[in-house]
């Protein structure tokens, strides 16, 4: 009698062991080294002491750039959201032709590395770019009449073509999932349409919404790049500052400090969102999938046409130009050439020692494949925790990785791999391989986490009522629902993994070249056409790989259906 | 069993000094320039059985922030240093990243004159230098309006035509500033800037986003370097882009290369330095690196002599100096940027 209950004890005692051992995993490689570097901002002299962010905070350049870096991040999310919810709400809802090859493609913007698609925005809507010399020749205007560059809109536009794809993502597979019996049962109930949208259907999608909105917020709040070549350096974010006190003035302590300013407002946004987001939650999105209709199947569909038109012009055009950029540059008078495309492929022009753009591409692919499958299986085992150890603080911390500046996330990053356990990796593809696993399981988490609150724990228990144990019911029940969840999170992680730079230049040895890197080699070489080609296999392939994994998931989920 | 016979070879081998290695770091662009390959090439067959290995992943900078953490984390295996920048060296030192080099372990440097010796503690060799100064597209800005004075650069015909780099996050854009500083002096500079900025389209991160920008024909001027003309020209027979040294200036730039302290190979990396400073490698330093050899002995290419600029009057400001008001200099400048 007293056996059965002691048993069960030690089964979950287990259970829970099992459970922490990713965390305890992370805390060894990731986040004491971590803290190793963002310590130095809090001790001056070996004594523990906030005089450093004192100083900081009252520092009036400090607190003008905490304040545009905040007011850009927040323009630039809520333009994203503008920009990709219509996506979202196209994907999930209609039907057109190439529609898998539009929702593969939404994720091109996610891997350009920063120097491209400044390229992009140049090139097309610059004022020299290819907008303003057809508005131009159009409406025979002597000066250019679009000036959305070299301003807050030049930068806020850039991060919403970067970001507004992962609120098209989040939206659509969120709505996908929604049963379509609550939307049927308002209509027959006589609610009008628009009703039934801002009552049913929205509060079911704002658990995704803001958990994209918290994502976007930390990528946009952690820009450097974008801002400095599209506004200029009046337009500088805070890490712009750490990267100051890192690299030029050679000061760690001030650098940790700010970035430790920059990791608190970003994971305190998060924290909050995690406290604020629980409400949301909506239940039992279970049920028949629900229906799509063919896009301008009725005249009110036309008003998708203004959105398209805009949408086209700001993800098109840049990628576009791009593209173009690899063939001719027109306004040189040059006659459009395959000449870049050539020397990636002839074996002889190695122009980077010890790696030739084909060794790029797949070492590219090998790493983006192996750590996006290892951040699944890692944001997962963190989500299945994060079910028995609630915690919103927790939560919130283990979204270090992406919080953090990515000048110290680098110097972690070295620390982390210089020293047991990571060290026993050495250095190369396995070390890249692990970082990037790092730096992406905090997006899968934010993926996984909604999708997997938001199920019935009726249907677990049910499960388990009719004798599963809890793997069983995990791999029968909870894993077929999540499905759609796992799909858009490893197509991110793939994504990320393709563009990532911070980790690549931080563990790479001689011959591993990435393809961000190469084109990165490729610009401070002059082969600006070159580096445009290597941008336009990196779009190609990204968009490739993401789209045969989604066909074929879609193709079993609908096996399974 | 076989893996026991392999430990013990390659303890034996490495015993024997075969199979060593010789790790050099340097910044993206020399690796991507042809000089590096030939130095690989001419070392392996001077050095048989020694690897030598370039690690390349960032720019200078980048780089020596990497080589520092690392030699502050567990050691790093970088044995030479290529590429540091002048105004990098204070730092550097105060680091103690390199070790004394024993010069006459290198003949070559006889050739190398002493104004372009920037360290005078015996840590740090020059290489190569180049001179940042201004380039303009000819068939874009009128040749009334091409900047002979550093003041012109503020006619408010130029309003929004010239793009720069952020003296924050790059080299020539550093450079500039410093030149402006010893142009105008500590008092003026700031004045000189208040009325560039309306001039300024953008400020980028770096020289690549810079170059671009005025290849795509955004901005008819940019901050770059005195051998572009020669770069076009060579590489693709246009003379159309132009340097400009206003007021006969242009800031030099020196690039050096040590041994880091605490390497496990002093005799390779000394031999190394001096292949560098050889004349066969120093001779492809313009057409690759397109800066100037460091050494007397390396003869120009006609076409880089005809059309690299080497300006009347070199600008550079003492690195000792530079590093003692660094965070004073770009403080007020950012002060000055976000005011106006």
């Amino acid at each position: 009698m007293a056996t059965a209950p002691c048993g069960r004890l030690i089964k979950r005692g287990a259970g829970a062991c099992l459970a922490l051992l990713p965390l305890l995993f992370l805390a060894l490689s990731f986040f004491l080294p971590l803290w190793q570097v963002l310590s130095q901002g809090l001790r001056v002299e070996g004594r523990w002491t906030t005089a450093r962010l004192a100083q900081l905070l009252s520092d009036p350049y400090v607190l003008h750039l905490l304040r545009f870096t905040l007011k850009q991040a927040l323009l630039s999310s809520l333009l994203s959201l503008a920009l990709g919810f219509p996506l979202g709400w196209l994907l999930a809802r209609y039907d057109f032709p190439g529609k898998e090859a539009l929702r593969a493609f939404t994720l091109v913007p996610f891997v350009l590395p920063p120097i491209t698609v400044a390229l992009g925005f140049i090139l097309f809507f610059g004022h020299t770019g290819y907008l303003n010399r057809a508005l131009m020749a159009i409406f025979g205007l002597s000066s250019p009449p679009i000036k959305v560059l070299y301003s807050l809109w030049g930068i806020v536009l850039a991060h919403a073509f970067y970001n507004a794809p992962v609120f098209a993502r989040f939206v659509s597979a969120a709505w996908e999932g929604l049963d379509p019996g609550l939307t049927e049962a308002a209509r027959t109930l006589g609610v009008r349409p628009l009703s039934v949208f801002l009552t049913v259907t929205l509060p079911q999608l704002l658990p995704a919404i803001l958990s994209a909105f918290a994502l976007v917020f930390v990528f946009c709040f952690l820009s450097f790049a974008i801002p400095l070549a599209l506004g200029g350096a009046k337009y500088a974010t805070v890490e712009v500052g750490v990267y100051l006190y890192a690299r030029v003035f050679l000061d760690q302590g001030r650098a940790a400090a700010l970035a430790i300013l920059e990791l608190a407002i970003a994971l305190g946004l998060t924290y909050l969102y995690i406290r604020g987001g629980g409400m949301f939650t909506s239940r039992g999105q279970v049920g028949r999938p629900q229906a799509t209709v063919r896009l301008f199947s009725r005249p009110r569909q036309l008003l998708w046409l203004p959105y398209l038109f805009l949408a086209a012009l700001v993800f098109l055009g840049p990628i576009g130009a791009v593209i173009a950029d690899s063939f001719v540059r027109p306004w040189q008078g040059q006659a459009p050439t395959l000449a870049w495309y050539r020397m990636l492929l002839s074996p002889a022009q190695s122009p980077f020692i010890g790696a030739s753009p084909r060794e790029s591409v797949a070492l590219s692919l090998e790493v983006a494949t192996c750590a996006a499958g290892l951040a699944l299986v890692l944001g997962f085992l963190v989500c299945w925790t994060l079910r028995r150890v609630r915690s919103a603080l927790l939560e919130a911390l283990l979204m270090a990785p992406m919080a953090v500046s990515s000048v110290v996330l680098g110097l972690a990053l070295l620390f982390a791999f210089r020293q047991p356990p990571l060290s026993a990796l050495g250095r190369g593809p396995w070390a890249i391989v692990l970082a990037h696993t790092l730096i992406l399981y905090p997006f899968v988490v934010r993926v996984i986490r909604p999708l997997w609150q938001g199920l019935d724990p009726a249907l677990v228990e049910a499960a388990r009522t009719l004798g599963a144990g809890r793997f069983l019911s995990f791999l029968t029940v909870e894993l077929p629902l999540l499905s759609r969840g796992i799909l858009v999170a490893g197509a991110f992680a793939f994504a990320l993994s393709m563009g990532e730079m911070t980790a690549v230049a931080m563990l790479s040895r001689p011959g591993l070249v990435t393809i961000p890197l190469a084109i990165y080699h490729f610009l401070s070489a002059r082969k600006f056409g070159a580096a445009s080609a290597m941008a336009t296999i990196l779009i190609l392939i990204t968009a490739g790989v993401v789209f045969l994994w989604e066909y074929m998931g879609r193709r079993l989920l609908r096996g399974q259906a | 069993m076989r893996w026991t016979f392999g430990v013990v070879f390659a303890v034996l081998v490495s015993g024997l000094g075969l199979g060593a290695e010789l790790v050099v770091y340097t910044y993206d662009s020399f690796v991507s320039g042809g000089a590096a390959q030939a130095i690989e090439e001419a070392f392996e067959a001077a050095h048989p059985g020694v690897d030598l290995v370039w690690v390349a992943p960032g720019d200078s900078s980048e780089m020596l922030a990497r080589l520092i953490a690392e030699r502050e984390a567990r050691g790093t295996e970088a044995d030479v240093f290529l590429g540091i920048a002048d105004v990098e060296l204070p730092r550097a030192l105060a680091q103690g990243v390199f070790q004394p080099y024993d010069p006459t372990l290198i003949p070559n440097l006889a050739h190398v004159p002493d104004e372009l010796v920037f360290d005078e503690t015996g840590h740090v060799i020059p290489f190569d230098h180049g001179y940042v100064t201004f380039v303009y597209d000819s068939e874009d800005l009128p040749e009334e309006l091409v900047p002979q004075r550093l003041e012109d650069l503020t006619r408010p015909e130029l309003k929004d035509k010239i793009v720069l780099e952020d003296p924050r996050t790059s080299s020539p854009g550093l450079s500039f500033l410093l030149w402006t500083i010893a142009h105008f002096g500590e008092e003026g500079w700031l004045d000189f800037w208040r009325a560039l900025f309306p001039n300024v389209l953008t400020v980028t991160k770096g020289w690549s986003e810079a170059y671009d920008m005025f290849l795509a024909g955004e901005a008819p001027i940019v901050l770059s370097y005195s051998t572009d003309t020669a770069y076009s020209y060579i590489a693709e027979g246009s003379l159309r882009y132009r340097v400009v040294t206003p007021d006969g200036e242009a800031y030099r730039q020196v690039e050096g290369m040590g041994i880091v302290a605490g390497t496990d190979q002093p005799k390779l990396a000394h031999a190394f330095l001096d292949l560098v400073l050889s004349k066969e490698i120093q001779e492809l330093i313009p057409t690759s690196q397109w800066m100037f050899p460091a050494s007397c002995a390396a003869e120009l290419p006609e076409d880089f002599a005809r059309y690299a600029v080497i300006p009347a009057r070199p600008v550079s400001l003492p690195p000792d100096y530079v590093a003692q008001h660094l965070e004073e200099w770009l403080s007020e400048w950012q002060r000055l940027l976000v005011g106006g």
